[in-house]
């Protein structure tokens, strides 16, 4: 007889949920010792050899090489010895892959709870219909898997109740006994006074005679409020904090508004991105005084209102153009990579923050983003923003400068691989090139990436040249 | 304190009622006994000896031995209360009840509210119930979760003798009618017995073991049960809080509230069967007022559904006893 235990795909790091297997290099039955290399497998990120921990072999290899298998998932049957076809399939009809989470790995998450192996196979099961069991009682045990031929059912003629179902897929209570207990009642047999039993303890303590006490509780019983009151006032006691706010009663109720349906798509949508995307952050500040000056100058020669944020849009589009690693849609499996750069702008108008887009904005000067973004916001004002504004994009800046905001972290619009976030000019007192101090404006800039995508030194070398299109603007005006 | 047995009790309450108020008499089939059978008063006392030595004090304008009609006896002591009395019927075996149901059920029960709060009815009416003695379905009922649904009455259930000479002695004092349960199996009952005057005020449960782990709740003969399904479990290491509730209306709420909020467990006892009974009622109270405290469904031992059966071996499978409360205490602990 053989000890048998399961060898499961590892879980190597918080983000990996499955394995590939590149190749088994010990054969089934053959022996190993500890530290032998058993097999490689592959992750998104790696390929790790996983060595033996103890001597012994595979009574089965379960696992096929260039298939890939979830965390937990049973890969082989390892064995201190030969062991039977017998024991092996036992042991196979018995193994429940450990949650993908859990304690599969070298990662160490709390313990699960041990589940009895269930009698059957925990897949979902069918009851026949001669079984006497309620119909929410027969979904449970077929969806759990239960053997309800094991359970003795609580209802009439041994009909089997949702509760006898849920008791049955639940581990045993804790046991109760053991020593001798006293459960003698302390004020002996026979009762002259009636007390509650708070109000009998109460007065054990502090020796006050209960007898011929009036009492204020139920039908005259002597309760802890009546022993209370017999004893000496304590020393005076601390003031109790006065409630500075009105009473909850006092105040009118929640004003509750239903989301109207632009509200209930962001909502839907930005909880699927921020659920669903594994979003990382780089940040770094830019000077933009250069800037500030550029757009003063620019405006009084062209006779234009180029805002910052239109600058930084053609600075964003352009420094895509220079790190295409960042001018992603995510779609799946695949990205879809950009040889131009649709650059959506979010923009907070009364019917709800909307993201049109500014297309090829690599390819315009920044008046030219001007004009087209105030034509988007003129149409998002009027909720006429039709579906070929909104559709498509790779990138998103999202400008809350205007507010004073330091910087905040955005919520990536997907497809899209990332979304720019833009803070205010702030002005800075700082070290200059040159060793003095002199006060400088700075703006914020965090970039918020799909990492499925997008790895973080892309990122970084983005935002490197957002920088440097910023402090040195006079390239945004370059065709 | 004396020791006494609790058919000593009653007698004793009862003929010192009477000498403390002459308005308190009592009538019943046979309480004198065999009156007249051999030409003179034979007074044995009654078959249950409940009322030895009261016709001997009182005569027979204060005992009355009656006829064999339930409905005769409660009828009188109906109106005899109404004129002022305050008697204290006996019906020799609960189970005739249903005779005299009219009497007790649309009258005696509603002669206060009937008539604006003005009137009262202080009667006493000894019910001797209970299984345990091969007597059959018709003279072993336990009827007093039926009584207890019923409005206007007071249902009392003595256990202890002193609980039996506090609670009597409150019933013949009280002035409206009360329902007062003794089981056939208890009246040898042995205990000490507070003196001079005593009474146990109504609707104050009695705690008669003190654990955590779980409540069971008992009323009459199945109290003694679940002391000693207790007192065993407390060997196990298991500690159960035993509860006589001591009249099942009014019903002492708060104890047994109390109690389930400490241990979150609860096993009721009752000797009548289980549909509508006492323990559905308790399990019923609990399950709405302490469902946050529950840490397990109720559980109720109770007979089955049926007529006490006859046969000896028949009727001890039917009552509840100390390893069916035991199972289920371990039932409720068990629950997952």
């Amino acid at each position: 007889m053989a000890a048998l235990k399961p060898f499961a795909m590892p879980k190597w790091g918080i983000e990996m949920t499955e394995g590939t297997i590149a190749e088994w290099l010990v054969a089934e039955g053959e022996p190993f010792e500890r530290g032998k290399v058993l097999t490689a497998i592959e992750t998104d990120k790696i390929t790790n050899e996983v060595e033996a921990e103890a001597p012994g072999q595979f009574a089965r290899i379960v696992a096929t090489p260039g298939q890939t298998y979830p965390v937990g998932a049973l890969l082989a049957v390892l064995a201190d010895g030969p062991a039977t076809d017998a024991e092996i399939e036992a042991f196979l009809s018995t193994f429940k892959a450990a949650d993908a989470l859990g304690s599969a790995g070298r990662d160490t998450a709390p313990p699960v709870p041990p589940e009895p192996a269930p009698a059957a196979a925990p897949a979902a099961t069918t009851i026949p219909d001669d079984v006497k069991i309620s119909p929410a009682a027969r979904r449970l045990a077929e969806d759990r898997g239960i053997d309800v031929g094991a359970i003795a059912g609580s209802g009439k003629g041994g009909r089997i109740s949702l509760q006898d179902v849920d008791q049955a897929g639940r581990p045993p209570a804790a046991g109760y006994g053991g020593a001798p207990v006293s459960i003698a009642v302390e004020d002996g047999d026979i009762e002259t006074v009636y007390a509650s039993p708070l109000a009998k303890r109460l007065a054990r303590q502090h020796g006050i005679n209960l007898s011929g006490m009036p009492g204020s509780g139920p039908r005259g019983r002597i309760c802890k409020a009546d022993v209370l009151a017999k004893l000496p006032p304590a020393a005076a006691p601390a003031p109790a904090p006065t409630m500075s706010q009105a009473p909850a009663a006092m105040r009118p109720a929640a004003e509750i508004v239903p989301m109207d349906k632009i509200r209930r798509i962001v909502a839907r949508r930005l909880t699927e991105a921020k659920q669903a995307i594994p979003h990382f952050y780089v940040r770094m500040e830019a000077r933009a005084d250069a800037l500030v000056a550029l757009r003063a100058q620019a405006n009084l020669f062209l006779g234009a209102r180029i805002s910052i944020n239109d600058f930084i849009v053609r600075a964003a589009a352009l420094a895509l153009v220079e790190e295409p690693e960042c001018n992603v849609q995510v779609h799946g499996d695949t990205i879809h990579r950009f040889a131009y750069a649709d650059v959506a702008v979010a923009i907070a108008s009364d019917k709800g923050l909307v993201t049109p887009i500014v297309r090829n904005a690599e390819a315009l000067l920044p008046q030219e983003i001007g004009e087209r973004t105030k034509v988007l916001i003129a149409r998002a004002a009027a909720g006429r923003l039709s579906h070929e504004d909104m559709d498509g994009g790779s990138f998103t800046v999202s400008n809350l400068g205007m507010f004073g905001v330091d910087g905040f972290d955005a919520i990536i619009n997907p497809p899209q691989g990332a979304i720019l976030a833009v803070g205010g000019s702030r002005r800075v007192f700082a070290e200059q090139a040159d060793g003095s101090g002199a006060f400088e404006s700075r703006i914020a800039f965090t970039l918020s990436c799909d990492h499925r995508a997008i790895d973080g030194a892309a990122g970084a070398r983005y935002l490197a040249a957002l920088k440097r299109l910023i402090e040195a603007p006079e390239a945004l005006f370059r065709r | 304190m004396a020791q006494m047995m609790i058919r000593e009790v009653i007698v004793d309450t009862i003929r010192s009622e009477m000498r403390r108020d002459p308005d308190v008499m009592m009538l019943g089939e046979d309480i004198v006994g065999g009156m007249g059978t051999a030409g003179g008063p034979e007074a044995i006392g009654g078959i249950w000896s409940t009322s030895t030595g009261l016709w001997e004090e009182f005569g027979s304008n204060r005992i009355i031995d009656t006829p064999i009609s339930e409905s005769a006896i409660i009828g009188s002591a109906a109106g005899a209360a109404l004129a002022g009395k305050r008697p204290i019927a006996e019906l020799m075996f609960a189970d005739f009840v249903g005779v005299c149901m009219d009497q007790i059920w649309n009258q005696i029960a509603k002669f206060r509210y009937m008539f604006g709060g003005k009137s009262r009815c202080p009667v006493v009416i000894r019910l001797i119930y209970g299984a345990g003695f091969n007597a059959a379905p018709q003279h072993s009922q336990a009827v007093y979760s039926m009584m207890t649904s019923m409005p206007g009455v007071k249902v009392v259930m003595p256990t202890t003798p002193a609980d039996t000479k506090g609670l009597l002695t409150q019933a013949i004092r009280d002035d409206d009618p009360v329902l007062f349960f003794e089981h056939k199996a208890l009246y040898g009952v042995k205990g000490e017995v507070p003196d001079g005057d005593y009474t146990i005020p109504f609707g104050h449960a009695r705690q008669v073991r003190a654990g955590e782990h779980v409540t069971i709740v008992a009323m009459g003969m199945m109290v003694g049960l679940a002391e000693r399904a207790a007192d065993l479990l407390a060997k196990d290491g298991i500690g159960c809080d035993v509860i006589d509730i001591r009249t099942t209306s009014p019903l002492d709420e708060e104890a047994i509230l109390d109690s389930v909020e400490l241990t979150g467990r609860l096993v009721v006892v009752d000797e009548s069967p289980p549909r509508c009974s006492v323990a559905a009622d308790i399990c019923a109270m609990v399950a709405r007022r302490a469902f946050a405290a529950l840490k397990a469904p109720p559980e109720m031992v109770t007979p089955p559904h049926t007529p006490v059966p006859f046969a000896r071996e028949l009727e001890s499978a039917y009552l509840p006893s100390p390893p069916k409360i035991m199972d289920a205490v371990r039932t409720v602990l068990a629950y997952r």
